[in-house]
């Protein structure tokens, strides 16, 4: 492990001075709604357990332009948005959400074409995450090949020592970020080994442990399984579950026009759970009702995607847990699921 | 009557209503998955019964899974729920016959928020609850608190504890209390001057991701297609522009007119705690001060936006 | 790294009416950049998306041959989209995106005998099979190839000049059909199902390809199946709604399968081993 020492003072003016030459992005509380932002200064970084909304709309936007259309004399001129050459920090991302980015990079980067939107703001970006000490019980990371220090898709990981903090290089353009600037120390073999410990300690404390070795197997005979219409009885049909999600990253597109010879496509967030996800225009819809939504994400993040990409498409940070207006939680249907 | 001894009596009544196969089905609430939290339960053998609870953390408008059953429900309603009901009954939306209402006199629900501030977003471990305190037990604190001062601000002012239709009651019938202001909710906005409000509702507003969740616990949100899908034509776009975020909200409570019964569900709901009932207990207080109308009182009366009446105002028309 | 959401502008070079009741037309289009079109190389059954700017887009089947030089699409006005498309001149432009998709594969239907059934508007990609097959520089690569079509009336079947040509040839055998008799169709009368009971031979050696709605394909697949066509030779194309067309916005799925992606074209084999969720 090689990594610099920082007291806190030094790791404000180390972030200040990120923000003099990039864009970074942090955790911030808005009138106590918790969400990643650009800061200006890092005395706006507010550091919770796992902010409300987490960090994949910052590479992932709710809500986008992908290019703008104008007639003029008969033709029509379109003008893609570029994403912006910049170099964009995002600080503070918990190891379960850097992870998510690593699901949505495979959906967003296989097969012929590319998803250049999120992946030249992704190759923009420097992650500095931050690792988690104090896992809740709805936390479940370890369960779906994750961990509260995890390192998959972070190029720094910040680690709270108490007095101070040690940032961790992780990858090489994390390394190139933290190399120039030679002022802060180099992190010493004790506080190296006091990473260690607490690491332990949090991967310990895990509370939830969901055994979910061959749960891709298990699905694989349960499409027509009567499971489904037990488990979806509660679901209102909303998109908290998928909205809040690390890895969820369903989108429609639309038109909008601005004036009558101008526009832009827009792309935006979508839901498997919403009922029109799957309307056809001959009036079929091959997922009429919310037990054939509620199958679909259960199998698409615990069998397609990972028939797909070898990868569990669920991160257990427990969002969808907290939030859900009716406590529908998943890990109660997992364990139905490895049982039946 | 103590909440504990109302369940002792509503199990037993859901087990009488089961075995004598009176309904096929009790749609009520039992104990969540986290310490603080219940969830809508659906039970049909009569051995299950005793998954019921009734206490303050009952939060969910349960009426909301009445629609599209053909079968006979005996479903558990506080007086919100139970006025929804009535209000889904009136549009012909459920079939009395095939409801059977076991009504919870009810003295209010926890807003799981206002907690959650109050412990400054501490996880909770372990909570003790009863009709008027809640123990909450966490990493470095152990809290008492009472319920009634964090109770959600739509049972703070909530006129109607008591269900106006049930085929049976859980308990003695509490006390219609009469808050100070019945929709202090919406008149502390209406004390703002014009620019306040604007700031006050684009704050609010500008949180929101359109996840719909206050759409879809609403019981009387039951459109098959909601107007926020329709494409022919379009009437809004989903995009973060505040004004199309602002037109979903607005048009939407203009569809509650008449038919919300302020359960306060929506904006328990919603994952940003946006203050949607500002605007909604708007709409609430406009149509009792234009047309004397609750919803959800009685089965026979009319709402005013499904009828008119010859001395209905008509200031808009001068 | 390629933007695959920007479409191409192309224009519209000619509407042409298919039904009596107009609510289904053809439309050739010609790109505004030759070159973009000369790189927008198709297979027959792949789609693309079309845009209509200010309205949206709307996933559509090529009907053109990949051996034609102009790009052609049957579109049905359903929605607001199509109802968009339905509503342009000649010489309007509109966005295309594509070739997506799998199509049809060609290599397994070279040296054999081919059975194609279509059903109602479901015919546009068959056609354009069928034009490549009947190619002369493709002729005879293939063996038989015999199509039934069958429609509600005869006032709905599409490309009645071509079912007119290839009526002539004799290197392919065409049965327009109708569901039930009317006024002045002197034609077969019957189901596409009914028919290949009477024209299927070789069945263990030969592909069967279907398009049509849902019903049809399911009434029809057991009675191929029957006939002795193996699963992995009946060849289908599913219809889905289709956003992005290139498997990233993740509505499409069928399983862990995309229909724009890994589809439209599946093999009853295939399917069976899938969800059945379609």
């Amino acid at each position: 492990m090689k990594g610099r020492i920082f007291d806190k003072a030094q790791l404000s003016e180390f972030i200040d001075d990120l923000i003099k030459k990039r864009k970074v992005y942090a955790p911030i509380n808005k009138d106590g709604l918790t969400c990643f932002s650009e800061i200006k200064s890092s005395s706006e970084i507010y550091f919770d357990f796992q902010s409300k909304l987490s960090s994949k709309e910052i590479l992932f936007p709710r809500c986008e332009t992908l290019f703008t259309y104008k007639r003029v004399d008969g033709d029509v001129k379109l003008e893609e948005m570029k994403v912006k050459d910049e170099e964009i920090v995002l600080f503070g991302v918990p190891p379960c959400e850097a992870r998510g980015f690593i699901l949505i990079d495979k959906a967003f980067s296989s097969g012929e074409f590319q998803d250049v939107y999120y992946l030249r703001r992704r190759e923009n970006t420097i992650i500095i995450g931050k690792s988690c000490q104090y896992p809740r019980n709805t936390c479940f990371c370890t369960s779906v090949g994750g961990s509260p220090f995890g390192r998959e898709g972070v190029d720094l990981l910040l680690h709270d020592l108490g007095e101070k903090y040690l940032l961790e290089i992780v990858s090489k353009k994390g390394e190139k970020l933290i190399d120039y600037i030679q002022k802060y120390e180099n992190a010493a073999e004790t506080d190296i080994k006091m990473v260690q410990r607490i690491e332990k300690v949090a991967k310990e404390s895990m509370k939830t442990r969901l055994e979910l070795k061959n749960i891709e197997e298990k699905l694989d005979n349960m499409f027509e399984d009567p499971l489904w219409k037990i488990i979806y009885q509660k679901c209102v049909g909303c998109g908290v579950c998928t909205y809040l999600c690390p890895t969820c990253y369903c989108f429609d597109m639309f038109d909008e026009q601005v004036t009558s010879s101008e526009g832009k496509r827009i792309r935006i967030w979508d839901s498997c759970q919403f009922p029109l996800f799957t309307l056809q225009g001959s009036g079929e819809n091959p997922r009429p009702t919310g037990k054939e939504r509620m199958r679909q994400r259960m199998m698409h993040k615990f069998n397609y995607y990972p028939k797909n990409y070898d990868d569990i498409a669920c991160v257990g940070c427990g969002r969808c847990i907290r939030e859900c207006p009716v406590n529908l939680d998943i890990r109660e249907v997992l364990n139905k699921i490895m049982t039946q | 009557m103590l909440m504990v001894d109302s369940v002792q009596t509503m199990r037993k009544i859901a087990k009488r209503l089961l075995e004598e196969k009176s309904v096929n089905l009790i749609i009520g609430y039992e104990r969540g998955t986290l310490p603080f939290r219940t969830t809508p339960c659906f039970i049909s053998d009569v051995k299950e019964v005793d998954r019921l609870i009734w206490d303050v953390t009952c939060e969910n408008n349960l009426a909301k899974y009445l629609k599209d059953r053909g079968e006979k429900i005996g479903i558990l309603a506080k007086g919100c729920d139970a006025r929804s009901i009535v209000a889904c009954i009136v549009e012909n939306q459920i079939k009395r016959e095939n409801v059977f209402i076991i009504g919870l006199p009810c003295s209010g629900v926890i807003d799981r928020k206002k907690v959650e501030s109050e412990l400054n977003g501490k996880e909770i471990l372990e909570a003790t609850i009863s009709d008027d305190e809640i123990i909450l037990k966490g990493e470095g604190y152990n809290k008492r608190l009472p319920v009634k001062g964090f109770l959600d601000d739509s049972c703070v002012s909530c006129k109607h504890r008591n269900p106006p239709l049930y085929d049976v009651i859980v308990g003695e019938k509490v006390l219609e209390e009469m808050g100070d202001d019945e929709f202090i909710s919406t008149s502390k906005i209406e004390d703002k001057s014009i620019d306040e409000r604007w700031e006050y509702f684009t704050n609010e507003l500008s949180k929101c991701i359109r996840c719909y969740a206050c759409r879809n616990v609403c019981p009387l949100c039951y459109c098959e297609e909601c107007f926020v899908d329709q494409n022919m034509p379009t009437w809004l776009d989903k995009t973060d522009n505040i004004s199309d975020i602002m037109v979903y909200h607005i048009v939407r409570v203009f569809h509650t007119a008449g038919r919300c019964v302020d359960c306060g569900a929506c904006s328990r709901a919603c994952p940003l705690g946006i203050d949607l009932r500002s605007i909604t207990q708007k709409m609430v207080k406009l149509v009792k001060e234009l047309y004397d109308f609750e919803t959800g009182l009685m089965l026979e009366e009319v709402p005013p936006l499904a009828t008119f009446k010859q001395d209905d105002p008509q200031e808009f028309m001068k | 790294m390629l933007n695959p959401y920007l479409p191409n502008l192309t224009v519209i070079k000619k509407i042409t009416q298919e039904n009596d009741l107009n609510d289904i037309k053809t439309f050739k289009l010609a790109f505004k950049n030759s070159n973009k079109f000369r790189d927008f190389k198709y297979r027959c059954g792949q789609f693309a998306e079309l845009s209509l700017f200010g309205v949206g887009e709307c996933p559509i089947g090529i009907a053109s041959s990949p051996s034609d030089n102009f790009l052609e699409f049957t579109v049905k006005k359903v929605g607001m989209v199509t109802t968009a498309l339905h509503n342009c001149e000649e010489g309007e432009i509109i966005g295309v995106r594509g070739p997506y998709g799998n199509g049809w594969p060609i290599e397994r239907l070279e040296s054999h005998d081919i059975f194609i059934l279509g059903g109602g508007f479901a015919f546009t990609t068959l056609r354009s099979l069928i034009k490549y097959i009947l190619h002369e520089e493709n002729r005879e690569k293939f063996g038989k190839l015999c199509v039934i079509y069958g429609t509600r009336d005869p006032g709905e079947l599409l490309y009645k000049y071509d079912l007119r040509t290839w009526a002539t040839r004799d290197d392919i055998q065409v049965i327009p059909t109708i569901d039930r008799a009317s006024n002045g169709w002197v034609g077969r009368v019957g189901f596409p199902n009914q028919i290949i009971k009477e024209v299927a031979s070789d069945t263990e050696n030969s592909l069967a390809i279907i398009c049509g709605p849902p019903i049809m394909i399911r009434f029809t697949i057991p009675i191929l199946v029957k006939l002795g066509f193996p699963p992995k030779n009946i060849l289908t194309s599913l219809e889905m709604r289709m956003k992005c067309g290139i498997g990233k916005c993740g509505r499409c799925n069928i399983g862990n399968k995309f229909v724009c992606k890994d589809g439209p074209v599946f093999s009853y084999k295939e399917l069976q081993n899938m969800p059945k969720e379609h």
